[in-house]
């Protein structure tokens, strides 16, 4: 190599100088980090401080006690009309949203998977039904939908005592649907554990059926044989469930035992905690960046989620710490959690599993109602469900379509020349790389669908934003009823989002 | 944007393939046999869905040419669905704002190069499936003898037309603006010719509706022409001089005017700001000279090559004048310019140059204070409008107003998301992402709601937000989490080495953004953000459940309350439901053609 | 640039490169134990050398020997973690400034081009000079124009980038890289990504260019031009400098076992 010459030197001497702060990338990166968060936090800060000022000016106080008090309201529909507390009001709205939820999920699914096929169909009668279905609706906005739907239900005939068409078993009328009714009685919780154990048990059927399989080569059909133990389970539990209410004492026992727990405890667990997940993690993440020859090269960034890591541990404990309404409110629902399930097990021995019930109109004033036995769906359940299932079925219906026309046509012309049919091919080969296409924008149309059926507010039916705004109209508590609309919602995504992306992982896995 | 922004190639430059797809033209029978029953259970669906298609038309039809429907309550209410209560004497306003949009229109038409050749035997088709279905409708409606008559006669001909147009030479084509004009002139023509009769509502002391038989008002059928005009003739005048005016400048200007033109639709003519010529000339225009004078000498030196980062200091020292003048009281306008001669400030080494680059930077800087102090003054300025109610917009034209703020604040916010979503420093990923996630995790109810209700809690003493403006701003926020992700999916779309060969020649991360990077990831992410424009639109109808008088709230609340047309809900949601279907599957239309020509021209 | 004498270079015997005498040359780039790690994976352990004003350096090696993780690092492409970069006196640190300076002093040529796509051709050359230089476009669009015709396709300033072939892609990507008037170039393996019969074109621009008596760096497996145009070849292996020396050198009697291995693989 050539010998360092006098330029170089001098080059040498040129550079040994200290970066002024102002020029250095990392400082200034950081000083602009550090700027706008504290712009944000100054400006979160400002607005929550004038909040206060502006809440206290008119003697509004913001706390959560009206969960606990009678709401004074009564509610269209759900598991409970006249809910004793607003919390409870708020937990019927929840039901009732996920109730929607749900079953539009479910059709919306069934029907879009219609549509996308018909779109793809030979037939060019179908093919257009599909594509005028998909036009019309997704073109405009659901809510006029809704209400469209609710407005031309509500011109079916009025409810009156004798309502067909058959009168007693089911009831169509401008208050909705009403039919005969299976419901879960007392008896329910104690048979429900007679299957769970025969659900054990069929595990463990299955898995001897299908090593009798591997053994012997000979058709063994485990998967039959396991609901057959189920429903043997079943069966035999609806008469011999009055033997397990011994649960019920074990959980009040249990529930005794977190009463008793002291309010320090959980602080101090869960502090531990919060400090050992963030000590694992950093070292976990020291021990990733050593290099093989122990060598240690931390950038700016590093140092940063280090830090923040720890930050966050610090906050958690602090939090913890000072705020001991946190730990005690984990007790005491701890506790309630553990009485009620007592409660749940405290039927009688002759308590029923299930029951049923016929449908029935009353007339408590001047007008006829449906009562409460029979299964009803109402106008405003009906017109929401109708609404987001159609509306989202347009859009469930082109992903379907898109993910079927984006796999590769040589690989149904592969299927051809293997030798499998069209629907062998279709079957094996297409729909199961079409899914794995599919899948993450059906979770997106999932998680649109849960937050559109908000828009129920719209035709009264009871869903958690309805709810919420009867209640805190009768309470004024505005601000504490949007936080849990927010809380309430966030978790659904996430809950959406997490079995979405487990599928998502396990189809990616189970194609390598 | 620079010029640079110019040179880029527009969608207009794109060679246009005219040639549509062939398609093997079967006879009928064949067709049919191929297309409908190739198979038994074909046939059988074939047979179901027939029937089923049957069902709903015959419903449908039933509904609607039913003679106890009240179609009088949304064709008297026609007027009050579009804008709400806007005063009749002052209702020229409204149809200038009309024309305006429909001279834009026409230009951009003529600018751009829209419009394309249809076969006439492709027409003849689709005449002919009109004429069938006139047919259909005339068996199927429950007319009495006289209409169907009436319809049969119109189907014939129509059927008829198709029929002669089938005849065409096999090569004759039309252009589908001709069509246009064509069927709008016809619409025109029989305002004139044909009694529709009178409708409208008229909101005197006491409210009045109007449903006679006999010629349509004066009122609709004047401006509609000279509107039909106007269009007709700004479109004629734009071909004859299209060829002398460079398209690229034409396409600039044509841009900022539709970008402008809302505002100052708004805020100048619909709104009728009533000036106290004595305040501005004492307070507003000192302040806009003062801030064009200090602030374009400050920029003018800030983009001196040289400068260095003692610019840099001095942009953070204005920000923070801008933002802690939230401390003291003063002004608003002062504060948003002290802040928005910051954002300048700190962009400033991105755009500087030589003296003809930074005098242009300077000037810049003057028009943007002149158009945002005007607008400041203007939105403070009481109207003249004497409108009954809060608010001088109702109905469609809020609903469109709200849309149009919605995508103008949301679209710059959501790239600022994208891009700090996407940045190398985790705090701006960690306050972008939570943000995204946050709002996309809630139904947009929930935040109108909060907006409508809450802001007031949030606002310092004195301050004070209109509903309709907290709402908007809701609104904005919401579109901009779900913008920011298209976008974020544009910005991953341009590789590493984009990147890295813009740092190679020694941009700063702000010209590589400004130059390279955004100018490819929103090409990449034009569909989904005009699925992003549909959807916005469609949520507008959401101002219904908070109560604001939207297009949904006049035909769902207000319309159906009038004595006179009790229970017409139905009817009148129809009416809605098809000016949303209308706009909506129009712009999706035209972002799958915009994608098509896009995609041709890249790479 | 402009000043290049291409009539002259084209009759004229090539002189033969690695006779020059460049000991009192100044020193372009300066590598002092350069170290870089990918989390577990060192890509860079120790590379040392120092490159001359107008020399030129052909840099071999197999794949993944830290090649262009090296270059890369010249310009700050990459941040090395331990040792000193000092390029024409500039010590490539933190700060800012000197970022700035080395990257506009650096000229650097890609493997995949990376153009522009959505800018024309000239706007390609012209855009960095009008915003990083500072010039103003009149002329920095002449310089595009006339470094366009250095490179051999005047007539393509109006297309985009998508519309010519790999080889002319390339050579707008030089002409683009020149237009920051650079003291030293650097190329990324940039035949490795073009059909063979335009590797040519590529290589006759790079070679007048080192004609012209510009500093290049260059990644290569163009054997043929090591040979023709290098003042020095360095051979690196498992990010590390195996073997230094002139072309004659390093063709004829390498030193070291693995150059041995990997010529005799390479010219096999």
């Amino acid at each position: 190599m050539t010998a360092p010459t006098n330029q170089a030197s001098s080059t040498h001497e040129a550079v040994s100088q200290r970066v002024p702060l102002w020029r250095d990338a990392v400082v200034v990166k950081w000083m602009t980090q550090v700027t706008l968060l504290t712009l944000v936090l100054a400006t979160l800060w400002f607005l929550a401080s004038q909040a206060g000022d502006n809440l206290s000016a008119r003697d509004i106080d913001i706390g959560f006690d009206f969960l606990e008090r009678p709401p004074d309201i009564q509610l269209s529909e759900g598991i409970d009309t006249h809910p004793a507390t607003g919390g409870r009001a708020l937990w019927v709205g929840m039901v009732n949203t996920l109730r929607m939820a749900g079953a539009g999920i479910i059709f919306a699914t069934l029907l879009g998977v219609v549509v996308g096929l018909s779109r793809l169909s030979n037939n060019w009668l179908i093919q257009r039904l599909g594509t005028i279905w998909v036009e019309t609706l997704r073109n405009v906005p659901l809510l006029v939908q809704i209400i469209f739907y609710s407005s031309v239900l509500s011109t079916l005939p009025r409810v009156g005592l004798d309502t067909g068409p058959i009168n007693g078993w089911l009831h169509i009328s401008n208050k909705g649907l009403s039919i005969p009714r299976i419901f879960i009685a007392d008896g329910f919780y104690q048979w429900a554990v007679v299957v769970l154990l025969g659900a054990i048990g069929a595990r463990y059927v299955h898995k001897r059926r299908v090593h009798l399989h591997n053994e012997t080569g000979a058709n063994t059909s485990p998967i039959l044989w396991a609901l057959g133990t189920i429903v043997v389970f079943a069966i035999v539990g609806l008469f011999i469930h009055p033997a397990f209410s011994f649960i019920g004492p074990i959980m009040g026992a249990i529930a005794g035992l977190l009463d008793s727990l002291p309010v320090i405890l959980p602080q101090v667990v869960l502090s531990a905690a919060a400090i050992f997940f963030a000590a694992r993690w950093i070292r976990g993440f020291l021990a990733d960046r050593r290099s093989a020859v122990g060598h240690l090269a931390l950038s700016d960034d590093d140092y940063f989620r280090i830090i923040f890591a720890a930050t966050a541990a610090l906050i958690a404990v602090a939090i913890l710490s000072m705020w001991s309404g946190f730990s005690s409110w984990l007790i005491n629902s701890g506790t309630d959690l553990f009485e009620v399930i007592e409660d749940k097990f405290n039927a009688d021995g002759a308590a029923r599993p299930f029951d049923a019930m016929r449908p029935d109109i009353v007339k408590p004033g001047k007008f006829a109602n449906y009562g409460t036995s029979g299964l009803t769906i109402t106008i405003g359940f009906a017109a929401v469900f109708f609404g987001v299932v159609f509306y989202t079925s347009a859009f469930i219906g082109e992903i379907v379509r898109g993910g079927i026309l984006a796999v590769p046509k040589g690989q149904i012309e592969a299927a051809s020349a293997v030798g499998l049919s069209r629907a062998q091919s279709l079957r094996h080969i297409v729909l199961p790389q079409a899914f794995r296409i599919i899948l993450p924008p059906l979770g997106n149309q999932y998680l649109n669908l849960t937050k559109n059926t908000s828009l129920a507010i719209a035709v009264g039916y009871s869903d958690i934003v309805q709810v919420g705004q009867t209640v805190y109209n009768q309470t004024g508590k505005t601000l504490p009823v949007v936080a849990i609309w927010m809380l309430f919602y966030l978790a659904c995504s996430l809950t959406i989002s997490v079995i979405v992306n487990y599928y998502n992982v396990r189809l990616k896995l189970v194609e390598r | 944007m620079s010029e640079y922004g110019a040179d880029t190639p527009t969608i207009g430059d794109v060679p246009r393939i005219v040639t549509p797809p062939v398609e093997p033209h079967l006879p009928p029978r064949q067709w049919l046999a191929k297309n409908l029953f190739p198979s038994k259970l074909n046939t059988l669906l074939t047979i179901v869905a027939s029937l089923v298609i049957l069902a709903i038309v015959r419903g449908l039809l039933g509904f609607i040419f039913n003679p106890i429907r009240q179609w009088n309550a949304t064709a008297v209410n026609l007027r009050l669905m579009m804008t709400h209560a806007y005063p009749a004497d002052q209702y020229v306003r409204v149809w200038v704002s009309v024309a305006v949009f429909l001279v834009l229109t026409s230009l951009s038409l003529v600018v751009w190069r829209v419009g394309f050749r249809i076969l006439l035997r492709k027409l003849a088709k689709q005449v002919i499936a009109g004429g069938v279905f006139g047919l259909l409708v005339s068996v199927l409606a429950p007319f009495s003898t006289n209409a169907t008559l009436i319809w049969l006669a119109v189907s014939a001909g129509v059927l008829a037309i198709g029929l002669g147009l089938l005849r065409a030479p096999e090569e004759a084509t039309i252009s589908s603006l001709t069509l246009v004009v064509g069927a709008s002139s016809l619409a025109a023509a029989s305002l004139w010719l044909i009694p529709y009769g009178r409708h409208s509502f008229v909101p005197d002391r006491t409210p009045r509706i109007l449903a006679e038989p006999g010629t349509v008002a004066i009122t609709t059928k004047l401006p509609w022409t000279i509107m039909l005009v106007i269009a007709v003739a700004t479109y004629a005048v734009g071909r004859m001089l299209r060829d002398r005016i460079p398209t690229k400048q034409a396409q600039t200007v044509l841009l900022l005017t539709w970008f402008l033109a809302p505002l100052a639709l708004i805020y100048l003519v619909l709104r009728d700001p009533d000036f106290d010529m004595a305040h501005v000339v004492s307070t507003d225009i000192p302040i806009f000279l003062v801030f064009a004078a200090l602030g374009s000498a400050t920029l003018f030196w800030l983009t001196r090559p040289d400068t260095g980062e003692i610019g840099r200091v001095i942009a953070m020292v204005i920000l923070f004048l801008g933002f802690g003048s939230f401390l003291t009281p003063m002004r608003m306008v002062i504060r948003i310019l002290l802040i928005l001669l910051a954002m300048f400030s700190l962009a400033a080494p991105t755009f500087s140059g030589d003296r003809q680059t930074r005098r242009r930077y300077a000037t810049t800087w003057t028009v943007v204070t002149l158009f945002l102090c005007w607008l400041i003054t203007a939105i403070n300025t009481p109207s003249t409008v004497d409108v009954p109610g809060e608010f001088f917009m109702g109905g469609f034209s809020l609903t469109l107003l709200v849309a149009f703020f919605t995508l103008i604040i949301s679209f710059p916010l959501g790239v600022v998301l994208a891009l700090a979503r996407t940045s190398t420093m985790p705090v701006f990923r960690l306050l972008a992402t939570t943000f995204i996630e946050f709002v996309r995790g809630i139904p947009l109810i929930t935040i109108l709601i909060f907006f409508s209700v809450m802001v007031p809690l949030f606002l310092p003493d004195g301050m004070d937000l209109p509903e309709l403006t907290a709402v908007t701003i809701g609104y904005a926020l919401f579109a901009s989490a779900y913008l920011a992700e298209n976008v974020r999916g544009g910005l991953q779309s341009v590789t590493r080495g984009q990147h890295e060969a813009a740092e190679a020649v020694g941009m700063t991360t702000s010209q590589k953004t400004v130059f390279i990077v955004l100018p490819q990831a929103l090409r990449v992410a034009i569909p989904p953000l005009v699925g992003q424009v549909i959807a916005t639109f469609k949520e507008t109808s959401l101002l219904y459940i908070i109560g604001l008088y939207d297009l949904l709230f006049v035909a769902k609340a207000l319309v159906p309350n009038q004595t006179e047309f009790m229970g017409s809900t139905r009817e009148n949601l129809l009416f809605v439901s098809v000016i949303y279907w209308i706009i909506a599957y129009n712009l999706s239309k035209a972002s799958q053609r915009l994608e098509r020509r896009v995609g041709l021209g890249e790479r | 640039m402009n000043d290049m004498d291409t009539d002259a270079r084209t009759d004229a015997e090539p002189p033969a490169r690695s006779e020059r005498d460049l000991s009192n040359a100044a020193d372009m780039i300066v590598c002092e134990e350069i170290c870089k790690w990918y989390g577990d994976f060192q890509a860079l352990e120790g590379v040392s050398a120092t490159i001359k004003e107008q020399e030129v350096v052909v840099v071999l090696g197999p794949s993944g020997s830290g090649k262009s993780t090296w270059i890369r690092c010249i310009n700050r492409l990459e941040q090395h973690q331990e040792g000193r970069i000092v390029v024409d006196g500039v010590e490539l640190t933190n700060d800012l400034r000197n970022i700035e300076k080395v990257r506009s002093e650096v000229g650097m040529v890609f493997q995949q081009f990376n153009l522009f796509p959505h800018l024309k051709v000239r706007d390609n050359v012209s855009l960095a000079p009008i915003w990083v230089r500072k010039k103003p476009k009149a002329e920095a669009e002449e310089q595009a124009q006339a470094l366009l015709e250095l490179v051999g396709i005047p007539e393509q300033a109006d297309k985009f980038p998508g519309q010519l072939s790999g080889g002319q892609q390339q050579r707008v990507a030089i002409a683009r890289a020149l237009a920051m008037e650079p003291k030293i170039m650097l190329f990324d393996e940039p035949t490795s990504a073009l059909d063979p019969e335009m590797i040519k074109e590529v290589l006759d621009v790079m070679k007048n260019l080192a004609l012209s008596g510009m500093t290049m760096m260059v990644v290569t497996h163009e054997m043929g031009f090591a040979k023709e145009v290098a003042d020095r070849i360095i051979f690196m292996e498992e990010g590390q400098i195996v073997e230094v020396g002139t072309p004659e050198h390093f063709f004829t009697n390498p030193t070291e076992d693995r150059t041995k291995l990997f010529l005799s693989q390479i010219l096999a």
